[in-house]
């Protein structure tokens, strides 16, 4: 190494100069490959790293000792045994600390929260799931950290309106909050509507909250922009009246599934949304003339979710798209009148379109999908699940969109290798594909896709019957994946697990019901090589007794599993695995006669450690 | 309060081998049935009173000036009780019998104090609490005539409109009264404080809220109502609605307020709390007080005058429920000025058994707490308890820095900065501490350790304690196949198998 530094290469540019080579390395992958080529990268990326994602705690405490000093943003989502005397000394080493994301950690209680809270300078904190996380936790953070500007509480389910209450005392320079799923009542509302610089508010199906609370709201939270009252049972359009006549600079505003009809007094007050940039209205009644009114006063509407209106047509979406040209996202989801017709006035008007969803819209043929590939070159994400008019054509089509990132296209029976191909060819940034059910596809349309699609995160493959194990070994190629569901695969074996497990490393959710063939060395291989693997569904599969306790037992990040009618395994052969596995699986399912037979003592031990239990 | 209790007992002891209890009882029965009078004695000023100011004040000059010259007193009290009889139709023969009995008493007292005089001389390196002890006996024993000496006179007063319990009441506080104001002011007095000064303005206010004690001093100490009636309306406004001069501020001494009970036994000078109990003890005395009318609870007459209202004035100067304060503010009845007193002023001699935090000084205040102690779930990190979450959430609010403690049962969360690496790694070692509780921190401190420990073994990953982590020794680049120490099946892949293992970070 000392002799390349001498030499005119790479090495003997600056180190601030590296630094800035290394800012503009955006995806990951090439930071891993950066900091992989030598010490002397690595450590320009111990110098400059802000954000760590740990994804096995095990290793935090390595890996602090590099980063610890400038590190501002910490994701520990879904850690296990995070306990509050590690949160102590990390907030400890971590000065710079801002932002931290302890979402789906089950061990997160108040306990935690309040060691967390001696962090002082965080700015955002994402709590969204703590189960044990109660308003004396909060209170803790609140009191803490009166720097927050961001939190998200969604499913802490034991939030009252106290903690609530208490934390818009305390932190005051909130800009975002989000309650969703709370049982927090129009109290809160009532509290949050003090806070004078909450700009975003999610209150997604908070079911005790209603229209008397959007009243405060109405006449507080100034600087509000974004507010979800979606699934909201007991919000009615009059309370969305209330929101809009309060708050003329809404720029986005999601009210799905809480209104039965988009009624004439609400869209009056919409008018004076003039910066309105999003706005979803799913599951209501919307007429004809509503869209005019939106097209006419909302200009600079940027995204609109209509999914399962009702009364959407053909007129009304080219109503809507005829002034309302920037829109960008547009969510058509069972609005089983539209036809190709309104596609080609979409993709006419909206040329900066980049997601379309029109699942279930069975009118739409590939004459649709050539406009869009002709007109939506930023098409970035498109779901034609159940589109029974899409084919290899419109596949062709819809290749054009090179910068498609995710496609869906689920129970598309008329779909072959060959569509494949073409998106496999064109579509090199897809990292998300849904092939459920696509009964055309086989083996060779996924060597297309692995050959181009190498950015591949999550695949659907589930009753691909054509798929065997030459399929998954090109599908080990794809070195990103880490979600796939492979149901009922019956062609693949042991020998095309083991690729896939050889080659994906990041694999983390492996849905494998129903592979009756894949015997014992796959699993062998997935109990070596998927350490990454956090969810799997084994359930209908032949593995043994000795093969599951390896699974459950060596892959140390596993959290769920689903073990229902393992024909090959003894019931102390799941016993075993479950003793293998207790201090760290979250959710088991199992067949429920075994329910009497395994032992009481392992099913406390699960209990006791918070495991969940779904009998089946 | 344990010279109440022996006050009482003694008066229990030395009453009825007197004479005079069978005087006493044909005298009370007289004083119930007498319909005459219908005022309310402690709000009138009557001008056949005002010749006992004299008597009284001279009688507690005495009294305070000197515990010896109680015989003195005798011409006095004969004054006194003649001036009553003229009011009163009366027994002559029973008043002798009970003149005769306080003058033996008296006599006896004499010659204690003599006694102790002598010791004195004798023996000065006594320590003081054989003193303090003979003082006691002496306040006790005058306490006792005094009560007797009073209850004397009471008897004469049948024109006591109130009820028997406002007798009752009356005699029972002045018992107390003498019992305690006196020996105290004695001790003062030997101090050197000019007599006339304190025996006036110890003597002469508290007998302003008692009915029969209104003849010592009423009309001096309706001279200092007045008076500060008269500065009250200046600053009216406060308070109830009640106008400065539409009632009467009353103002018990501390002694009074600090006294246990407030009703005493005629006959035999028993003190209780309530009215109630005192006519079901009557009954033992006997066939007379077991009358219905004898049990029944006295009703109030409704007077033909308006009766006044009677407001309390605490005696604690400078506070605010005090007369003289600028911002006063009335107690509305006994009850109210006792708890108060006793609250605001007085040590919190009752500790909770359960908490040993929590003190009291009303007992009943104790008794509420005890109900709840233990259910205070809602900690701040003050120190101070909540029963409930909202107040606590409240509180919390106000105060900055507060926070909400995790409770007791589970370990408390060291702030930060306390704890360190080091408890984590000796929790194990620092289990016995619990067994010899030392000091309130350690204990803390070991709990905490315990939990830790408990922790570190049941945690699957231990918490993030750098140097309990087996890594050490490794860097990121080599790293050992299956080196997790949690993975409990490791043991089944050979560490031969040719498999090598990539980071699992990221």
């Amino acid at each position: 190494m000392l002799s390349f530094q001498s030499s005119k290469n790479v090495l003997s540019l600056t180190e601030d100069l590296l630094v800035r080579i290394y800012e503009l390395l955006a995806a990951e992958s090439d930071r891993k490959s950066f900091r992989l080529v030598c010490r002397e990268f690595r450590r320009i990326d111990t110098l400059t790293r802000r954000h760590l994602r740990v994804i096995r705690i095990e290793f935090l405490p390595i890996l602090l000792r590099h980063w610890a000093w400038g590190l501002k943003s910490l994701v520990l989502s879904r850690a296990t045994g995070l306990r509050f005397s590690g949160l102590e000394m990390l907030a400890r080493a971590c000065p710079c600390l801002e932002s931290v994301d302890v979402s789906y950690c089950c061990g997160f209680g108040d306990r935690e929260a309040a060691a967390l809270s001696s962090a002082v300078g965080l700015r955002e904190l994402n709590m969204d799931k703590c189960l044990q996380l109660t308003d004396v936790g909060l209170a803790k953070i609140a009191v803490g950290c009166s720097k927050l500007e961001k939190l998200s509480l969604k499913w802490c389910m034991e939030m009252t309106d106290l903690g609530i209450d208490l934390l818009c005392k305390k932190c005051v320079d909130l800009k975002y909050l989000d309650v969703s799923y709370l049982k927090v009542t129009n109290e809160s509302l009532h509290s949050i509507a003090s806070l004078l610089k909450l700009e975003v508010l999610g209150l997604m199906a908070c079911p005790l909250i209603d229209d008397v609370g959007l009243q405060f709201i109405e006449r507080g939270c100034p600087s509000l922009k974004v507010i979800d009252v979606s699934r909201c049972e007991g919000v009615s359009s009059s309370g969305l009246i209330f929101v809009v006549r309060g708050h003329r600079n809404l720029l986005e505003l999601n009210a799905g599934y809480c209104l039965s009809e988009l009624s004439t007094a609400l869209l009056h007050q919409m008018k004076n949304l003039n910066h309105l940039e999003v706005i979803r209205i799913d599951g209501a009644r919307i007429s004809e003339t509503s869209f005019q009114v939106i097209s006419a006063n909302c200009k600079s509407l940027v995204e609109i979710g209509l999914s399962k209106c009702l009364g959407v047509t053909n007129m009304g979406i080219m109503r809507l798209v005829s002034a309302c040209i920037n829109l960008r996202v547009l969510n058509l989801t069972c609005c089983h009148s539209i036809t190709d017709a309104a596609i080609s006035a979409i993709a006419y008007s909206c040329r900066s379109l980049v997601c379309l969803k029109v699942e279930s819209c069975n009118m739409i043929t590939e004459k649709g999908l050539c406009q869009l590939g002709s007109f939506c070159l930023l098409l970035e994400e498109i779901d034609l699940t159940d589109c029974c008019g899409v084919n290899d054509k419109g596949l062709e089509y819809l290749s054009r969109c090179s910068e498609l990132s995710c496609l869906k296209l689920g129970l598309c029976t008329n779909i072959s290798n060959k569509g494949l191909s073409y998106i496999g060819f064109n579509c090199l940034k897809i990292h998300e594909l849904d092939l459920y059910r696509c009964t055309g596809i086989g083996d060779d349309g996924l060597e297309a896709l692995s050959n181009g699609c190498k950015k591949l995160r999550k695949l659907n493959l589930s009753y691909c019957n054509e798929v065997s194990d030459r399929g998954l070994g090109y599908i080990g190629r794809l070195e990103e994946l880490s979600d796939l569901e492979m149901r009922a695969l019956h062609k693949i074996t042991g020998v095309g697990l083991e690729a896939v497990a050889v080659g994906c490393k990041r694999l983390a959710d492996l849905d494998m019901k129903h592979c009756e063939k894949v015997g014992d060395s796959g699993f062998w291989a997935l109990a070596y090589y998927s350490k990454n693997l956090r969810q799997i569904n084994l359930s209908y599969c032949g593995i043994s007794d000795m093969a599951l306790c390896m699974v459950m037992g060596n892959l140390s990040r596993l959290q769920e599993a689903k073990l229902v009618h393992l024909s090959n395994c003894t019931v102390e052969g799941v016993e075993l695995a479950l003793r293998a596995c207790c201090v760290r699986i979250k959710k088991v399912k199992l067949f429920a006669p075994l329910r009497f037979m395994l032992s009481s003592e392992i099913l406390e031990i699960l209990h006791a450690r918070g495991c969940i239990i779904r009998w089946d | 309060m344990d010279l109440k209790e022996r006050v009482c007992d003694e008066l229990q002891k030395e009453v009825p081998k007197g004479a005079s209890s069978t005087n006493f009882n044909t005298q009370h029965q007289q004083k119930w049935e007498d319909p005459s009078s219908t005022l309310d004695y402690s709000t009138r000023i009557e001008p056949p009173f005002q010749a006992f100011n004299q008597t009284c004040q001279t009688q507690s000059l005495l009294l305070c000036n000197n515990q010896i010259k109680v015989p003195m007193q005798d011409g006095s009290i004969n004054d006194l009780l003649q001036q009553a009889s003229k009011i009163q139709d009366w027994d002559p023969s029973a008043m002798l019998n009970n003149l005769s009995f306080l003058e033996q008493k008296i006599h006896q007292l004499q010659d204690l104090v003599y006694l102790i005089i002598a010791q004195k001389g004798q023996v000065l390196g006594r320590p003081d609490e054989l003193l303090v002890q003979q003082q006691q006996l002496v306040t006790a024993d005058l306490t006792s005539i005094i009560i007797q000496l009073i209850s004397t006179a009471g008897s004469l007063l049948s024109s006591v409109k109130q009820t028997l319990s406002a007798a009752t009441t009356s005699l029972g506080q002045c018992g107390e009264f003498g019992g305690v104001v006196f020996p105290s002011s004695a001790q003062r007095l030997n101090d050197g404080v000019q007599p006339q000064n304190a025996g006036g303005s110890k003597v002469s206010e508290p007998p302003n809220s008692i009915d029969i004690t209104s003849n010592n001093g009423n009309e001096q100490n309706n001279h200092i109502v007045e008076e500060h009636e008269l500065k009250d309306e200046e600053d009216a406004e406060e308070g109830e609605n009640l106008l400065p001069g539409t009632y009467e501020i009353l103002q018990l001494e501390k002694e009074e307020i600090l006294a246990p009970h407030t009703h005493f036994c005629t006959i035999c000078g028993k003190g209780f709390k309530r009215d109630a109990n005192l006519r079901m003890h009557m009954r033992g005395h006997g066939d007379k007080y077991k009358t219905p009318g004898a049990l029944a609870k006295p009703t109030k007459e409704s007077s033909s005058e308006p009766t006044i209202i009677k407001r309390y004035s605490c005696p604690y100067a400078g506070c605010k429920r005090n007369k003289d304060h600028k911002k006063f503010q009335p107690l509305k009845t006994i009850l109210c000025v006792k708890n108060h007193y006793k609250r605001t002023h007085c040590d919190k001699s009752y500790i909770c058994s359960r908490c040993n935090t929590k003190k009291f000084s009303v007992i009943a205040d104790l008794k509420t707490h005890e109900k709840h102690c233990g259910k205070d779930k809602w900690l701040c990190s003050c120190g101070t308890t909540f029963s409930r979450k909202d107040k606590l959430f409240g509180h919390i609010t106000l105060f900055q820095g507060h926070t909400p403690a995790i409770p007791s049962d589970e370990i408390k969360v060291a702030p930060a900065g306390t704890s360190d690496g080091a408890t984590n790694k000796v929790g194990s070692v620092n289990f016995n501490l619990s067994s010899y509780v030392s000091s309130e921190s350690e204990v803390q401190s070991s709990s905490m350790d315990i939990k830790g420990g408990i922790d570190d073994a049941v945690g699957y990953f231990s918490p993030l304690s750098f140097d309990t982590c087996n890594f050490g020794g490794f860097h990121e680049f080599p790293r050992p196949p299956f080196d997790d120490s949690e993975s409990s099946f490791a043991f089944l892949l050979s560490r031969s198998c040719n498999y090598s293992q990539k980071s699992g970070e990221e």
